[in-house]
């Protein structure tokens, strides 16, 4: 089976003029005579290939250059070098073609209007992207039984809560059965069932439908539980393509090891390995090994200390994430 | 592309009920200043007999049936598109298979007459039963030769100032802009006063720009008051000014798209 690439980017990068200028009254005049402008190289050079049907995570501290990357791919903003190809577009020729086969859920306030029901910008969005009736019925079925939006189509946009518009957005985002979707937080704002039945969604969406996912989240849970691989970017900087557990061996090629110790508490375990919090679970006490060191520094354990319990495992996707940004 | 359009009309209208205080403001301003000229004009006129061979009768026809020619041919692209680009709200419309302007902000300035149309229809019968105007002159034949050149007002209006907006994507912000080419239109569109009681400077100015073609080539039409050569030279300013519209939108969208930096999330 030939793998069929669905995005193409090659040394895509995003310069923004950006006019700055100081506080106070004096600076304001200044300003408005002689603009001091300043380059902002909001994505410096980056490349990857994303096959057709991946759901593929992209990550990076705020100000990275992820949206910036996704409005690039979405067609939005126009490039300031490189190249992209989506689904065999350029996406900034903003052909309609290639819009009716692409969606970018963004934030809020993007698809739905804010003064009426959201009821309406569902319609006018299935006139716009000519999507039959009955094809509609059935897409609206199956987002109303994940999302639960009945109850919100008749209210005004303006009056929904942020999770309520948020649901909205991505519906309306997926009415036309994009091939390619660009998520950019599809589950900020939302409860801990949204978000888990959103998860759910996308990739039973994505199952069904082969279509390409790129997402950018904060929540690390949507990460492991839908993406197989991740694009790390800082400061407009590819750092990382891969999949997450190569990223913890390369990045952080440690494990915990969990002790529940008989009796007091009172053992050094500084000798071992460095001791770490870990929030999830009190009872146990850990220390991070490197990797390669754990069947040693387990057996001296298990000789020198009355240990009750013991557990080895890998660092929590957040550490590592975090310890790659910084790297 | 029908159902889009009605989709869109819906949508617009909806939204349009919205802002029932914006709108009054708004209509206010626009329906008292010609009445304010109707009433300068009329006491002149009255007093004089006549002014340049207008009567008073003459003022009152013309000013009344540019209330109406104006609902039809005016436009309103810069309340409700220029600052889309400049909060980023543009973002959601412009990865739409359809085009902004040409559809969504056209439907809302339809939307929008359809709207003030309920403003200006009992203030123009109070105008009616006041000044008991004598439209003797406007005839079947005049009405059906002015709805081509009321299109094509309107079409020319909505372009050069969709142009305008555009320009908000390099600059941001238009306004300022937007009030200077407020004053040739002023001037040359027969706003204030019938063209022919400006200077002949003016007036033959005035023949070439597109401004007249908004208010004064219609509402004279419908009136009866120009000659066979003055209606053929109208509508060639019509298409001519219709071209050049369509050349100048296009390329400053085309253009300010690429500079379009959809600022917000």
């Amino acid at each position: 089976m030939i793998v069929q690439e669905s995005i193409i980017v090659e040394q895509l990068s995003k310069t923004y003029k950006v006019s700055e200028r100081e506080g106070g009254f004096g600076a304001a005049v200044r300003g408005f005579f002689k603009r001091k402008y300043r380059d902002v190289k909001a994505v410096q050079p980056v490349s990857f290939k994303i096959a057709q049907g991946e759901i593929v995570g992209f990550l990076g501290p705020n100000g990275a250059g992820k949206t910036t990357t996704l409005k690039m791919l979405s067609g939005l903003l126009h490039p300031t070098g490189g190249k992209a190809n989506v689904l065999g577009f350029t996406p900034w020729e903003l052909k309609p073609e290639y819009l009716r086969s692409m969606t970018l859920v963004m934030g809020q306030r993007n698809r739905l209007s804010w003064d009426i029901p959201a009821a309406d910008s569902f319609l006018l969005h299935q006139a716009i992207y000519r999507i039959p009736d009955d094809e509609y019925k059935n897409t609206f079925k199956e987002l109303d039984e994940l999302l639960e939006l009945s109850p919100l189509m008749k209210k005004p946009v303006r009056n929904l809560s942020l999770g309520e518009r948020m649901k909205c957005e991505l519906a309306v985002g997926l009415l036309h059965r994009p091939k390619v979707l660009f998520l950019d937080e599809p589950t900020i704002g939302l409860d801990i069932t949204a978000q888990a039945r959103t998860r759910e969604f996308l990739r039973e969406y994505n199952r069904r439908t082969s279509a390409t996912i790129l997402l950018t989240s904060h929540y690390m849970a949507d990460v492991t539980a839908l993406c197989e691989r991740i694009i790390i970017i800082h400061l407009g900087q590819l750092k990382y393509d891969g999949g997450i557990p190569e990223l913890s061996r390369k990045i952080a090629p440690f494990k915990l090891i969990g002790v529940m110790l008989a009796g007091p508490n009172s053992h050094d375990l500084s000798k071992y390995g460095t001791p770490v919090e870990n929030e999830e679970d009190q009872e146990k006490r850990y220390i991070q090994v490197r990797t390669e060191d754990v069947t040693v520094v387990t057996a001296r354990m298990l000789a020198d200390l009355p240990i009750h319990d013991i557990t080895i495992a890998d660092p929590p996707i957040e550490h590592v994430i975090a310890q790659a940004f910084e790297g | 592309m029908l159902r889009i359009y009605r989709r869109m009309w819906q949508v617009n209208w909806a939204e349009q009920w919205q802002y029932r205080a914006n709108l009054v403001m708004y209509i206010l301003y626009w329906i008292v200043q010609p009445i304010i000229y109707i009433a300068v004009w009329t006491s002149i006129a009255s007093a004089r007999g006549s002014v340049s061979g207008l009567t008073a009768n003459d003022f009152i026809t013309y000013y009344m049936t540019m209330l109406i020619v104006d609902q039809l041919t005016s436009e309103v692209v810069i309340y409700i598109f220029a600052y889309k680009i400049q909060d980023g709200t543009l973002s959601g419309e412009l990865i739409r298979p359809v085009h902004p302007i040409l559809t969504n902000t056209l439907m809302n300035n339809i939307a929008f007459k359809g709207l003030t149309t309920f403003v200006l229809l009992p203030v123009w019968t109070v105008l009616f039963v006041l000044f008991q105007p004598n439209f003797a002159s406007v005839t079947t034949a005049n009405i059906l030769l002015t709805v081509p050149a009321v299109i094509l007002g309107f079409t020319v209006n909505f372009m050069l100032s969709a142009t305008i907006a555009c320009i908000a994507f390099w600059t941001t912000r238009v306004w300022a802009l937007y009030r200077l080419y407020g004053v040739p239109f002023a001037l040359f569109s027969g706003q204030f006063v019938p063209l022919q009681l400006m200077p002949k400077i003016i007036e033959d100015i005035a023949i070439y720009l597109p401004f007249q073609l908004f208010k004064y080539f219609p509402t004279q039409l419908i009136l009866g008051k120009l000659s066979n050569e003055e209606i053929w030279r109208g509508y060639t300013m019509d298409i001519f000014w219709l071209i050049i519209a369509l050349i100048l939108f296009r390329w400053a969208w085309r253009k300010g798209v690429k500079q379009y930096s959809a600022v917000g999330a």
